[in-house]
């Protein structure tokens, strides 16, 4: 029962975060449409997954409340309460094939490898790079940053 | 209760909005539902069949997913600071607009 319900939560916060005139109401449906992710996450065991979801969109959300804030355009029309309920009907409306169809198909063979394994033996060099190229640039910037103040020194 | 339907649903409502809207913060905000839905069908499927790999790849899916949201912000800080807005309508009347008046000139 709990999944069917972060699933009709997911799919009308998706819906209003895309339809809602005002963009700083669009990203706060949005915030909602991560939170009903990792939620869904964690009640399938995936908490890793859960905690990394909830950390890239609160970084995301931050850049998008200010940037919305400062270049999203005002929109035309007030937002009426008429129209956000119809969103909601048509949230629900899109949510009910994800609870009522299903997908059928074998599950196939099932792996022992667990979590800590997989993302240190299969991903860790992904890993690695990536903080490396994370590590590169930083490194970039600041040169950059050190050469404009010395130019602007002299 | 189906994760591939849900994940596709939300993929189908992602499109929609990538090819509707206009304005570009919503253009963005279609991607990242559209980066999500992709991100919950293959952590979904891993996590179901026991497998710990779905989390795992989880960290390249959302390095690209920031990647990717970081050159369309980037687009449109220049396209709003360049244009004054960000409804992409307006910006090609803009720029028609402007072919118009050279064209009158030349």
């Amino acid at each position: 029962m709990i999944f069917e319900i972060l699933a009709v939560g997911l799919i009308i916060s998706a819906v209003l975060a895309l339809f809602l005139d005002e963009v700083i109401y669009a990203v706060a449906a949005l915030s909602a449409t991560f939170f009903f992710t990792a939620l869904i996450y964690l009640a399938n065991n995936a908490i890793f997954a859960a905690v990394f979801q909830i950390a890239v969109g609160v970084g995301t959300l931050a850049i998008l409340f200010l940037s919305g804030e400062m270049l999203g355009d005002k929109p035309t029309k007030e937002a009426s309460p008429k129209r956000t309920g119809a969103l909601i009907g048509a949230g629900a409306v899109l949510s009910l094939p994800a609870i009522f169809l299903s997908v059928s198909g074998s599950t196939g063979t099932t792996s022992n490898l667990d979590f800590g394994d997989a993302l240190w033996n299969v991903r860790g060099l992904d890993v690695v790079l990536q903080a490396i190229v994370i590590l590169t640039v930083a490194l970039g910037i600041a040169i950059v940053l050190y050469e404009k103040r010395k130019k602007g020194g002299q | 209760m189906d994760f591939v339907i849900l994940s596709l649903v939300m993929l189908a409502i992602g499109i929609y909005g990538l090819l509707t809207n206009r304005q570009l913060l919503k253009v963005f905000i279609s991607v990242e539902l559209i980066a999500t839905a992709a991100t919950l069908n293959f952590v979904m499927l891993a996590s179901s069949m026991g497998v710990g790999l779905g989390q795992a790849f989880l960290i390249l899916a959302f390095s690209t997913d920031t990647a990717v949201s970081g050159v369309i912000l980037a687009l449109l800080v220049i396209v709003s600071k360049k244009y004054g807005t960000s409804d992409m309508g307006k910006i090609i009347q803009m720029l028609k607009d402007k072919g118009e008046s050279e064209d009158e000139v030349q």
